[in-house]
């Protein structure tokens, strides 16, 4: 059973979120702004925080910030910005996920979940992590598929170590130049995208639509566990090859 | 001294120190003939110093002759007897001519001198007050005032450019007009006219210079200070113009972002207003049918909340564009990223479609790809709406050299050509749309976004039947 904090001004949505994350074994707490918020977290241990962007006396971005100083708790945003520059804004502050309001309380529960599988106070990734037929070694540097190595170049295992060592989590352009190169200096988005590409070439079961390493369009990418999302999975695609 | 340096004094002024030195001379007697060439030569000296060459001349002439005619013997006579004493008097003439010129110039160079430092200082004072001052109004007010003290002149007049492409004079100490058709030429020519004034020094009608075009004609009459003063103070008039404007610039652009930035909050706020309640509710329903098991009525009411919250996006869109708060930021993506994304975000209204996708790697615009994503969003969300359940609707990327197009075909019932343009605008919905929910506002968003983002949306009959939805982007290189 994990301990979530769930931050929203409005009472109806708090009462939402709250039966929603109980119903699903979680234990609540609320709060009903970002100074409420920040008291209660002091006070008890967290494994998760839940909080909306806009509220009052202060607000997500600036909650999410101060609760960063104090801990790494995996911290999910509600918003209802639908521009991608605001999302990558409080991304960068801090913040491993969002769902847009109106959310499916489907989609919240699972992506609460997902950031839930996270251990607590590991920055760094589990020494072997397992998703789908892969199999990933931190401290032997090897990953196996299908038990058959397969060949990384070393920003290829950074990448992946930097996104397995947040399941769940969205990491933005600039969090993983940072991770990875240690500088976003210099790197572009682009020189990501190849790397990403050739990352799921190597390792999911259908490069052209990835089940495990997902992109957030305009916004950066995502490693899913497992897949968590029913819906964007149950839209039929057929893909004819190029030309 | 300057009671001493008048005009038409010099010459007399200068006889009568010679003649007085003579007589003073005269009175100690038995001086010898070098000490009296000496003291002579001082006189001669000096009034080169105070009256300067012309004088100077004058008083080297009447010291050479006073010499010769009080104290070379034979005494009162211009004759001289001993020749040694005419080599004697001819090195004291040119000595004294060489003197008086070289105090003269000396004299000379050390006004010119003085007279720089003071323009230099007064320009320093007047650079001083022009920077210190950043509202065009209060600058103009004390600029003629400043600028009369600085070429110490009777009167500054300051015409500027008005807005009708005329000039007209903005600012002005008292005192006599100024001939305007000399303004005209300083300001249509850019040529300086100057002339001696009846009020004393100079008259100037000087171009007033931004860059190289004119801003303005400063006059100055009864200029005292150099002309090149003057132009220095018109320059330097021109600098401060400019820079008064540029800042003037920089406080409305200042003052638009802020006016861009409140808006976006505000927005952002009604944002979060309207779409909040519809969360609780979607939220309270798929709880309590979570609990109650599922029911055709909370199926009914979750889809009715998708298709309200939907409609507030499409409003608070059209909000955003019409408040001019929506501008683009672009970069150059892949045209397939952006059929990714849409997909990815609009899936859902699509659900109940087969879609086909068929890439164009490759094909780069530089557009706001959350922009162009939503556009996109509009076009498959319209063709979801208008073709039947099951079928088939197809997404492609066509690039050619110079045009990215992202189509969208459905195999609806098409639309008449009459009406593809009309469906572009605000609110029209055609009768046969009537059973489709929506706002009549998707096409209008979408083309505003595309035009923003410098491409079209048009719609097309689709090969066989159906409708080709399409936005068409310049092509970007890397």
């Amino acid at each position: 059973m994990s301990r979530v904090l769930v931050a929203d001004d409005d009472g109806a949505i708090r009462k939402v979120v709250r039966d929603a994350l109980e119903r699903s074994g979680h234990e609540v707490e609320t709060a009903a702004d970002g100074e409420e918020a920040l008291a209660r977290f002091d006070e008890g241990a967290f494994d998760l925080v839940v909080a909306d962007w806009n509220m009052p006396v202060l607000d997500g971005f600036e909650l999410v910030r101060r609760i960063r100083k104090r801990a790494q708790v995996p911290i999910l945003m509600l918003t209802v910005r639908s521009e991608e520059r605001d999302k990558v804004r409080l991304l960068d502050a801090g913040a491993d996920d969002y769902v847009t309001k109106p959310f499916g309380v489907a989609e919240l529960v699972a992506r609460a979940a997902a950031l839930l599988r996270r251990r607590p106070g590991l920055a760094e990734a589990p020494a072997v992590f397992r998703f789908g037929r892969v199999e990933f070694d931190r401290e032997a540097r090897s990953v196996l598929r299908d038990g058959r190595p397969v060949h990384l170049t070393p920003t290829e295992f950074s990448l992946l170590s930097a996104l397995l060592s947040k399941p769940g989590a969205v990491w933005t352009h600039r969090q993983l130049m940072g991770a990875v190169w240690g500088t976003t200096a210099g790197v572009s988005s682009d020189t990501l995208r190849v790397h990403m590409g050739s990352l799921r070439r190597k390792l999911e079961p259908d490069p052209d639509r990835p089940r495990y390493i997902r992109t957030e369009p305009w916004v950066g990418y995502r490693f899913t566990p497992e897949s968590a999302e029913g819906k964007r999975a149950s839209t039929r695609r057929d893909s004819l090859p190029p030309g | 001294m300057s009671l001493l340096r008048r005009p038409g004094v010099g010459y007399p002024a200068a006889a009568l120190l010679v003649v007085a030195t003579v007589g003073l001379l005269k009175v100690f007697h038995g001086l010898t003939d070098s000490t009296v060439a000496l003291v002579l030569l001082l006189a001669v000296f000096l009034s080169a110093w105070i009256w300067q060459s012309g004088p100077g001349v004058l008083a080297a002439l009447l010291a050479t002759a006073a010499f010769n005619f009080f104290f070379i013997p034979p005494l009162y006579t211009f004759t001289i007897q001993d020749p040694r004493n005419v080599a004697a008097l001819f090195v004291f003439l040119v000595s004294g001519l060489l003197i008086g010129r070289l105090s003269a110039l000396a004299r000379r160079r050390l006004e010119l001198v003085e007279a720089e430092r003071r323009d230099l200082a007064a320009l320093t004072r007047l650079s001083q007050a022009f920077l210190a001052d950043t509202n065009r109004e209060s600058l103009l007010g004390v600029a003629v005032d400043r600028l009369r003290n600085a070429l110490q002149a009777e009167r500054i007049s300051l015409w500027l450019a008005d807005e009708h492409g005329g000039i007209a004079e903005a600012a002005s100490t008292p005192g006599t007009a100024v001939r305007s058709d000399l303004v005209e030429l300083a300001w249509k020519q850019g040529n300086s006219a100057a002339f001696p004034s009846e009020l004393g020094g100079t008259d100037i009608y000087l171009p007033v210079p931004v860059g190289v075009q004119r801003a303005g004609v400063l006059v100055a009459r009864g200029l005292r200070s150099s002309e090149r003063m003057a132009e220095a103070c018109a320059q330097l008039l021109g600098l401060a113009l400019e820079r008064e404007r540029f800042l003037a610039l920089a406080r409305a652009a200042e003052e638009t972002k802020a006016s861009d930035q409140m808006k976006s909050t505000l927005l952002a706020a009604l944002a979060h207003d309207l779409k909040t309640p519809v969360a609780a509710a979607r939220g309270a329903v798929e709880n309590w049918a979570a609990s109650a098991g599922p029911s055709e009525s909370a199926g009914l009411a979750l889809d009715q909340m998708k298709a309200l919250s939907r409609r507030i996006d499409e409003l608070m869109e059209v909000v955003r564009l019409d408040s001019g708060v929506a501008r683009p930021r672009r970069e150059i993506v892949a045209a397939e990223e952006i059929v990714e994304a849409a997909v990815a975000r609009f899936g859902d209204a699509l659900a109940d479609h087969s879609l086909l996708l068929e890439p164009q790697p490759d094909a780069l615009v530089e557009v706001d790809p959350g922009q162009v994503t939503e556009a996109l969003g509009h076009g498959l969300e319209n063709a979801a709406g208008y073709s039947p359940r099951g079928s088939r609707i197809q997404v492609r990327v066509e690039a050619d050299a110079d045009t990215v197009r992202l189509q969208v075909l459905d195999t609806g019932p098409g639309i008449d050509d009459a009406d593809r343009e009309r469906v572009f605008e605000r609110f029209v919905r055609l009768p046969a749309a009537e059973r489709t929910p929506g706002s009549g506002l998707g096409l209008s968003i979408a083309r505003s976004l595309v035009a923003m983002n410098g491409g079209r949306v048009s719609l097309a009959a689709a090969p066989g039947r159906g409708t080709l939805f399409e936005i068409a982007l310049p092509r970007a290189r890397r």
